[in-house]
């Protein structure tokens, strides 16, 4: 099975904001509406610190709450692990919004519907399309996108090597993982 | 200590909630009033008319709130799609109160005795629309201030409380008579309040030593952003206001002047005063939640 995933190496993050405005380029996204939202914090005492920007996005859980207490079936998850929403189906009850812990769903205004990051550099990566997502945006390789299933992926590597670990312990059981 | 945060909901689903609530309540009362004050027919009408009417302008604010449903209405035949979501449990309790309590409102109006089973499945449906709509936030891991099996209870005692205000508050002006021998309901519907005090104060207790964010969204509450409406609206003017002058009109004050136009003022400031605290209570919890912290 293929279950894709993604590395987020905040030690390499500058907090550009390219990898936001490359996602709102290639998904046509409203200028108010963001898939990946950043939190910023600083780290140790003077002199020793270091500013980190953590980017967060959709961590496409497993048993995403989300697609859990969606009533029309909106939000549903992929058989490669991807939480996709059915943009046909959603009314707009801002359900999703309300139990995603990780608060990166996003409301289309226009259209009335929550939003989310679609993962879209699967496509790109499966059909061979140019794209510019938010994993080729990236100017210092921050990102690193692949199948979790497959134990010799970049991604599965990197995790292994570098022991990223989930943004918030099992809160959910995601398929984006961090290094901090 | 405190944060700042774009609620998701606002106002709007507030009342939604209160409403639902207020209608759930209303033929609660309705029942209990048949069951305990067989002789009050007209209060027992007037819970078979408020109990429709609060819960379809409730569902209205929700579909306009619904925007993707708004635009394309017949997105909202898919809401029973998912049977493990509080929202379709939701939508099946409401469908039901709405058709029993329909059904009940027509047959009072036709002048046909409702049978007593009618009322009990409305009554029931009444007591699910009012605590789905607790289970509804509850089960949202996001919000500490939400995510407790208190929530539903306390919505459910907020129902029943608004519900028998908005029946006896309109009684007093329809036909006080009847109003002035509900003596049971008024009993009951005094002790609510206080037991919503109680989870209230317990809702926050637990919450602030629950998580960060917990503890941030009760500071909120008590000390911060939404204090003033906390304390004055919610617990001064909703809660401690009604249970004074309740506690004063039924157990203190001589029966003639429990039963002069000038108690049944005092007790329908009390009514109004527990309707306003019903809609700030939802509206509060709404607000004040803030979500958990991630990184």
């Amino acid at each position: 099975m293929t279950r894709y995933g993604m590395l987020i190496n905040t030690k390499k993050c500058i907090g550009c904001f390219a990898c936001r405005t490359a996602c709102q380029r290639q998904n046509g996204l409203l200028p108010d509406e963001d898939f990946i939202r950043y939190e910023e914090h600083v780290n140790g005492s003077y002199p020793n610190v270091r500013i980190e920007t953590v980017p967060l996005q959709c961590m496409h859980c497993a048993d995403a709450p989300c697609a859990n207490v969606c009533p029309t079936g909106a939000t549903h998850i992929s058989p490669d692990g991807i939480v996709l929403v059915d943009h046909g189906r959603c009314i707009g009850c801002k359900y999703c919004m309300a139990a995603c812990p990780y608060q990166v769903r996003a409301f289309n205004e226009k259209e009335g519907i929550a939003d989310k990051c679609r993962f879209c550099t699967v496509s790109a990566s499966e059909g061979g399309t140019k794209m510019c997502t938010c994993v080729e945006a990236c100017i210092t390789g921050a990102r690193v996108f692949g199948d979790l299933d497959d134990p010799d992926s970049e991604v599965s590597r990197q995790i292994k090597e570098l022991n990223a670990q989930p943004i918030k312990g099992d809160l959910t059981d995601v398929s984006v993982f961090y290094v901090r | 200590m405190e944060m700042t945060f774009e609620p998701i909901w606002d106002s709007i689903i507030a009342w939604y909630l209160f409403l639902a609530g207020l209608g759930g309540g209303a033929f609660a009362t309705s029942a209990f009033l048949h069951w305990r004050h067989p002789h009050a027919v007209t209060m027992r009408k007037i819970g078979h008319l408020i109990a429709p009417i609060a819960v379809a302008v409730g569902l209205v604010l929700l579909m306009f709130d619904a925007k993707g449903g708004l635009f394309h209405p017949w997105r909202f035949a898919l809401l029973l799609h998912n049977p493990f979501s509080v929202m379709t449990w939701g939508v099946v309790f409401l469908a039901c109160f709405m058709v029993v309590s329909i059904i009940v409102l027509v047959m009072d109006i036709l002048k046909k005795s409702v049978p007593r089973w009618l009322e009990i499945v409305g009554a029931v449906f009444g007591v699910c629309v009012a605590m789905y709509t607790g289970a509804l936030l509850g089960v949202c891991k996001t919000f500490p201030l939400w995510n407790t099996a208190l929530l539903p209870i306390l919505f459910l005692v907020s129902a029943m409380s608004a519900g028998a205000a908005s029946v006896l508050l309109t009684a007093i002006f329809k036909h006080p008579e009847e109003f002035n021998r509900a003596g049971v309901l008024k009993k009951f519907h005094f002790c609510l309040p206080i037991i919503e005090l109680v989870l209230v104060a317990v809702l926050l207790f637990i919450t602030a030593y629950n998580s960060t964010a917990g503890f941030s969204s009760v500071w909120s509450l008590v000390a911060g952003q939404w204090a003033p409406l906390f304390w004055i609206g919610l617990v001064a003017v909703g809660l401690v206001l009604p249970t004074v002058l309740e506690c004063w009109l039924l157990f203190f004050s001589p029966k003639e002047f429990e039963e002069s136009r000038k108690a049944h003022y005092i007790s329908a400031a009390s009514d109004a005063a527990v309707l306003v605290g019903g809609f700030l209570l939802r509206f509060l919890i709404v607000m004040a939640a803030l979500p958990v912290t991630i990184s």
